[in-house]
């Protein structure tokens, strides 16, 4: 009989911790040996490898094609048991979608779940992200037994929906995001369907890489489920599946055990966005950290409720999949990622908030929410870890995204629509004992590279007119953010596209520094349509714009119909010649900038990744600009002063508080984010029900 | 009577190989000297003299040919000792060596390294970033010059470079690869301001010469670690090939390159030498496979820190490395790909209190200095080599021929106290799983390595090299699935082995994108002109290097490689192509169809699109120069039965828990003679090597005195 009521299954999205252990699990554990057992996960490993190698060979978009690829081995029950992949929300996430399947799927006539099939499925709510987050899963049975789920997840850089690129700025509720597919059989004896290929090609602007990246997933996880019955051959169903429930288990231990060895305590980190998609907003992620024994409780209360008609939401499910993010790289590195870590993790999210979406709301921009959230995880993370090992207590890498989405046709007449993949060149926050690393990734997706410049020219209608690192582009500290990347594009050879841009933090820093450190500038959009640049580049003399900086100079040579715009920017047509400046930020500021060595300043001051202000305003050192020969006793008397400065701005903590309270942001910023402070102390704000 | 000479210099030792024309063979070993190679090059061909009774100019006279695989370029990066170097990109291009694709921290790495990201670091850049200027101009990818570039701005910024203290210089501009004309244009003038006449004269680097292939940052990291090692290396070439002339050698000195092939020293470029030992190692494999029959091999070489996996297929070496990684830079060169993973001998045991007090033995090495516990040179780490001892596989007063005592109970110490006493189980039963772990891992990884190339690694020969390799192949080869193994008789001294049998071969390749199978127009390539032009220009430059190398154009053998990709993918998949010419739709198609049907064997029909446009993305010609078959020496077929002066007596071993120590017969292996079996449990020493036969297994000499182990039928 049908488990389906034609709506979303609120149940099965609660069960991100791993299912209680069955009889055959608990039955396998006793004959499972210790040395076999680590040979058997090594093998399982070595497996998700090269299902993951062979995902990113395989696909075509740019996610894929530079490596955001997660791809695992999970229980019969759906739990993720074995990983590889940098994109660690998907530790959590993958095994959602799974679990629908066995509890809708397997026992339904109509459908079924055998040998040979393949799952689809980019529903954010089961796969957690958002809608350019796709998936496909394979079951794997042994002599007519459900063995195990594969499956590989990924992004293709393009859903349908309102803008192309995967992301919707305009999107006011999910109808207007694209395709939107719960977990749905595409596969059956081995074969895809072509009719439901043909279904899903039809609904995005670039049907190839949508059809190339499934097949990619779908080849990997054939090859891995070869490898996967040679192993059950080898050890027998019963090893295998109590080896897989052991994976899991061992981790929810180490990861209680880790837990406890840090400080009890309550860790708050409030956290704010400045976009609601198409028009600027504010909004508060108010996280709470409850340490407590062996648990981290996650609370969220006094958050922003849910924002009706925008797309800046997040189900519950994709925040707890990007704390994994924080919790596999950073405090859990050395243990494996699966959903065992969440035995060590508890959560309470209000009903009604922007960090638990419902019913139609749009979660086209989630990837910011929770982004905006993880920051709140490092600062937080920082504080609770510090005294258990202050070398991983660490500044948030760059939050802001700043992703050129597009779409239209290339040179070569070809329907393409994706991202740009400079986001995996965002800088590295900084460390208690060193910078951060310049250009380090995407903190989220560690294992994704930026791409060569040639490498994207290839095959989409852009000439980069720089890519570089940009000033000043991260938080001052003791030590600093790792750079970020600038860079320029011109849409070249062709007049039918369009362009675009995800993020935020243009109108304060979407990432702060820690411990004293300052955070990353905000960053913005300049476009220039019926620009000159092409012109001026084919005159051979005129001195061309090559960093950031140089495009807002007074004297810029560029001409055109120039705009600023917030980083979160409604795709527009670009014609050939049409220019698009955008930056990756830096990594937040570690400590007081006033206890930077001077000589470090001075580095960068040659290398032109600090500016002469920040030198002398911010790290406030005396020296000679021409030579850049630092002035030791006027550069301590400066320092020595500024403190003496600080100490008299100074005022008693209750004062400051006084003051504070008294302070709100203007009416019209508060339109969606509830009573002011604290969000849900009050009445939903009219305003937001009336852009509603 | 005429010889040739294999050397391959390693870390530690410098190995020696050398062959006569009448199939005789001997080999020697010496100290590297790091401080100057010629010194033990120079040692090492006075011990085969020596050995030969010939003095040495009477030697090097007589010598026919040397192949020598270096690794002074690969230190030199390691110790940073290159030249100060500038490099002249696209203006706006300048941070690109710096940005290093974002993820350039984890080049390098092992899997497990990238995963604390509280600690990341990029490596010291080759370059600093003040020795890095842009030049206005700027190239699209159809090769057309969309920015102009000038004179002027070429010498202004060159003078910044030489105000700075450049010694050399880089060229890399974007696009070079499909248009080089302003890489052309700056060499030229960098020529005319700094002739080769005057004292200021300095190499100048074109990325589009080294390494004319896609990707800005892969192509001028090429260009810069070839500029980086090149001085350093023709300083070693010249003193080498000096110090042999004066000795007496009349031809040119050859140096063994990474594309599997071996050139004159005086027409190699740099790059091309790193990791030139495993290579010809892997080389050496696939000459022995040709005489033992074995077409399908598995090339493994476990030392001290490191194991080395190569692959032969079907009698060649096709395995090309698309993204060579030397030491943490990303480069793009035609390099046999041979993997390396960070185990071996000194791998060290460990108690991973995280997950619960489990064993985990790797990746952390004790390398060879202070190496294992029981070398008793400070180790105080239990590491794989401990545990081999403390099982009684190897003998503590002949391991490597007695050159090294060995002390049991240090190592037994060190494993009872980090592994054993923290697990509560017996010495013997913590080295028997530290053993049993560290094989299961490099099998696992050797598995993973052939199937990643479309094989069912089962199908294969496993040849196991190294010094501990003929101890452990019977330990990780049931993990590969394999169940013949053969431990050449030169494995100590294999690299050497392998480049002495070494062909003349050239690796020529280019970037170019054809559309073989529009997708639009769902039509094949109608430009075929453009296509043959491109093959016949590299014929043509493979067909004057080879003459330059002195062989006639008949000697010369040409195969054409391309790599293809459906629609937008980025990564290529590997094709033999049927012929160098394309007449027609015919041949297209033809191209099409072997470009999808080795798709679909390597990743399974189901994931073939042909529908989705077919493109060519780069060239990749071989041209080689057919040589005489490879010969050894082969022995008479003694009985079964080894002489009875082969045996050495018995010892305890500890093969397996359930059985505790078993008395396990010890062979000489310098008595066995080929045709000898010996069924498991045994255990055969030689000098270089220590055989380990486990119960299941057999061994065999064959006659070519390698060591070859089977498995017994049935058991798995």
């Amino acid at each position: 009989m049908s488990t389906i009521a034609y709506s979303r299954d609120h149940e099965v999205v609660q069960r991100l911790r791993p299912e209680p252990m069955t009889q055959a699990e608990i039955d396998a554990q006793e004959r499972i040996d210790p040395v076999e057992f680590d040979i058997f996960k090594h093998k399982m490993h070595m497996i998700a490898l090269e299902g993951k190698e062979t995902t990113m060979k395989l696909g075509a978009s740019t996610a894929m094609r530079w490596g955001d690829v997660a791809f695992g081995v999970f229980t019969r029950q759906g739990d993720l048991s074995v990983c590889a992949t940098g994109i660690y929300h998907h530790a959590v996430l993958g095994q959602i979608p799974l679990k629908y399947v066995v509890k809708h799927w397997v026992n339904e006539p109509s459908v079924g779940v055998k040998e040979g099939d393949s799952f689809f499925y980019n529903d954010p709510f089961y796969a957690g992200v958002h809608n350019a987050d796709m998936g496909l899963a394979v079951p794997v049975f042994y002599k007519g037994e459900l063995m195990c789920f594969i499956a590989a997840a990924v992004h293709t850089g393009e859903a349908g929906g309102t803008e192309p690129g995967g992301t919707c700025n305009t999107a006011k509720t999910k109808y207007d995001e694209g395709l939107l597919v719960p977990p749905i059989k595409i596969g059956e004896n081995y074969q895809l369907r072509e009719d439901i290929l043909n279904m899903l090609a039809a609904m995005t602007r670039d049907p190839r890489t949508m059809i190339l990246d499934i097949k990619a997933r779908l080849a990997a996880a054939r090859i891995a489920q070869r490898r996967v019955l040679e192993v059950i051959e080898e050890k027998g169903p019963e090893f295998f599946i109590g080896g897989l429930r052991r994976i899991l288990t061992q981790t929810g231990e180490a990861a209680r055990r880790r837990v406890a060895q840090l400080n009890d305590g309550v860790y708050r980190q409030p956290r704010f966005l400045d976009t609601v998609g198409t028009e600027a907003g504010l909004t508060k992620i108010n996280l709470t950290l409850i340490k407590k024994g062996d648990t981290i409780t996650m609370d969220f209360e006094n958050s922003s409720p849910m924002l009706e008609g925008r797309p800046m939401n997040s189900f519950f499910q994709g925040i707890l999949g990007l704390s994994c993010v924080y919790y596999c790289g950073w405090l859990f590195h050395d243990l494996p990622a699966n959903n065992g870590l969440l035995e060590a993790i508890d959560w309470r999210f209000p009903d009604d908030a922007m960090v638990n979406a419902k019913g139609d709301a749009s979660t086209s921009l989630a990837p910011l929410v929770q982004t905006c959230f993880t920051q709140g995880m490092f600062l937080a993370g920082a504080r609770m870890t510090y005294n258990y090992d202050s070398s991983r207590a660490v500044a948030a890498w760059f939050s802001g995204f700043a992703i050129p989405t597009f779409g239209g046709i290339n040179q070569f007449g070809e329907g393409i629509a994706d991202i740009t993949p400079e986001i995996n060149a965002t800088g590295c926050g900084a460390r208690p004992d060193m910078d951060g690393v310049d250009a380090a990734g995407a903190f989220f997706a560690t294992m994704s590279d930026c791409s060569d410049v040639e490498a994207t020219e290839a095959d989409r209608p852009f000439l980069y007119t720089f890519r570089n690192f940009f000033n000043s582009s991260y938080g001052h500290g003791k030590f600093r953010g790792g750079s970020g990347v600038g860079f320029g594009l011109m849409v070249h050879d062709t007049n039918r596209f369009m362009l675009g841009s995800m993020g935020g933090g243009s109108r304060f820093p979407s990432t702060l520094g820690l411990f004293g450190g300052y955070a990353v500038p905000p960053v913005f959009v300049q476009t220039v349509h019926g620009s000159n640049l092409k012109d001026l580049m084919a005159d051979g003399h005129t001195p061309l714009p090559n960093k950031l900086a140089g495009i807002y100079a007074p004297d810029a040579p560029e001409q055109g119909n120039k705009a600023t715009s917030e980083v979160n920017m409604v795709v527009k047509p670009f014609n050939d010649g049409d220019t698009y400046y955008v930056a990756v930020g830096g990594g937040g500021g570690y400590g007081d900038p006033l206890e930077r060595e001077p000589e470090s300043v001075l580095k960068d001051l040659r290398a032109d990744r600090v500016s002469h202000f920040a030198a002398r305003e911010v790290y406030r050192i005396v020296y000679d600009a021409e030579t850049l020969r630092l002035d030791v006793a006027a550069t301590e008397a400066l320092r020595a002063d500024s403190r003496k400065a600080r100490l008299a701005r100074a005022k008693p903590f209750a004062e400051f508080v006084r003051t504070w309270d008294s302070l709100s942001p203007p009416q019209e910023a508060l339109r969606y984010y509830g009573s002011w402070p604290n969000p849900r102390e009050g009445m939903l704000p009219v305003g937001q029900l009336k852009a509603a | 009577m005429s010889y040739t000479v294999g050397i391959d210099v390693g870390g530690t030792f410098t190995d020696f190989y050398c062959a006569s024309a009448d199939g005789g063979a001997l080999t020697a070993k010496t100290p590297t000297t790091h401080y100057d190679l010629s010194v033990g090059f120079m040692r090492g061909m006075s011990l085969l003299a020596r050995r030969l009774k010939l003095k040495l100019p009477e030697f090097l006279s007589a010598l026919s040919g040397v192949r020598y695989s270096t690794t002074v370029g690969t230190n030199a990066l390691i110790e940073r000792t290159g030249p100060k170097l500038g490099l002249i990109t696209t203006a706006g291009f300048e941070d690109t060596i710096f940005i290093g694709r974002g993820r350039s921290w984890a080049d390098g790495l092992g899997w497990q390294q990238g995963r604390d990201l509280a600690r990341i670091e990029k490596p010291a850049p080759l370059i600093s970033p003040d020795m890095v200027v842009g030049v206005r101009e700027r190239i699209d990818y159809d090769g057309k010059v969309i920015a102009p570039l000038e004179r002027e701005e070429v010498l202004e910024k060159l003078q910044t470079l030489v105000d700075r203290g450049a010694q050399g210089f880089v060229v890399s501009t974007l696009w070079s690869f499909v248009n080089p004309v302003h890489e052309q244009f700056i060499k030229q003038v960098i020529e005319e301001e700094y002739p080769e006449d005057y004292l200021g004269s300095m190499q100048v680097v074109l990325s589009s010469e080294i390494s004319p292939k896609a990707g800005e940052y892969t192509r001028t990291m090429t260009a810069v670690v070839n500029a980086y090692i090149h001085g350093l290396m023709a300083d070693e070439l010249n003193k080498l090939g000096n110090e042999l002339r004066d000795g007496g050698y009349k031809k040119p000195l050859t140096l063994v390159h990474n594309t599997g092939g071996t050139k004159k020293a005086s027409r190699t470029r740099a790059v091309l030498t790193h990791n030139a030992g495993p290579v010809a190692g892997l080389h050496g494999a696939a000459a022995l496979g040709e005489l033992t029959g074995d077409r399908n091999i598995v090339f493994t070489d476990m030392g001290g820190t490191s194991f080395d996996i190569g692959l032969i297929e079907n009698g060649e070496i096709k395995a090309h490395d698309f993204i060579p990684v030397i030491d943490r830079w990303r480069t793009n060169i035609p390099a046999i790909e041979v993997k390396s993973i960070g185990a071996g001998g000194g791998s060290i045991a460990w108690i991973n209190h995280s997950l619960g007090d489990t064993l985990e033995v790797g990746p952390q090495s004790a390398g060879s200095m202070p190496g294992p516990a029981c070398y008793d040179k400070g180790g105080k780490e239990p590491t794989v080599t401990d545990a081999d001892v403390v099982l009684g596989l190897y003998n503590p007063e002949n391991y490597l021929g007695g050159e090294m005592l060995l002390d049991v109970d240090l190592a037994k110490k060190v494993i009872r106290e980090r592994v054993a006493d923290p697990l509560g189980i017996s010495v013997e039963e913590a080295a028997w799983r530290i053993r049993r772990l560290i094989d299961a891992r490099m099998g696992q990884e050797v598995f993973n390595e052939v199937a990643l190339k479309g094989h069912d690694p089962r199908t294969f020969a496993l040849y196991a090299c190294g010094g501990a390799g003929g101890a452990h192949a019977v330990g990780f080869a049931p993990f590969i699935g394999v169940r013949r193994v053969v431990i050449p008789l030169q494995s100590s001294v294999f690299g050497a082995f392998g480049a002495s049998t070494m062909a003349i071969k050239e690796v020529w390749e280019r970037s170019r994108t054809f559309k073989l199978f529009n997708w639009t127009e769902q039509s094949y390539l109608a430009d075929l002109a453009s296509f043959n032009e491109l093959v016949a220009h590299m014929v043509d430059q493979a067909t004057r290097d080879l003459k330059l190398e002195g062989y006639d154009e008949s000697e010369m053998r040409f195969r054409l490689e391309l790599d293809m990709r459906y629609g937008s993918q980025y990564n290529m998949t590997r094709v033999e192509a049927p012929k160098l010419r394309l007449d027609g739709a015919a041949d297209a198609q033809a191209l099409c169809d072997a470009f999808t049907r080795r798709y679909g064997e390597v990743y399974s029909p189901e994931a073939t699109f042909p529908a989705g446009g077919i493109n060519v993305e780069s060239f990749f010609l071989t041209a080689s120069v057919e040589r005489t078959a490879f010969t050894l020496e082969q022995a008479e077929d003694a009985p079964a039965q080894p002489d009875a002066a082969a045996s050495q007596g018995t010892r305890p071993v500890y093969w397996d828990p359930a059985d505790g120590y078993v008395e396990t017969s010890i062979y000489n292996a310098a008595k066995l003679r080929p045709g000898n079996r010996i069924d498991g449990p045994a255990i055969i020493e030689s000098a270089d090597t220590t055989y380990v036969v486990s119960p299941g297994w057999n061994f065999y000499i064959d006659p070519w005195r390698n060591g070859v182990l089977e498995r017994a039928q049935g058991r798995n």
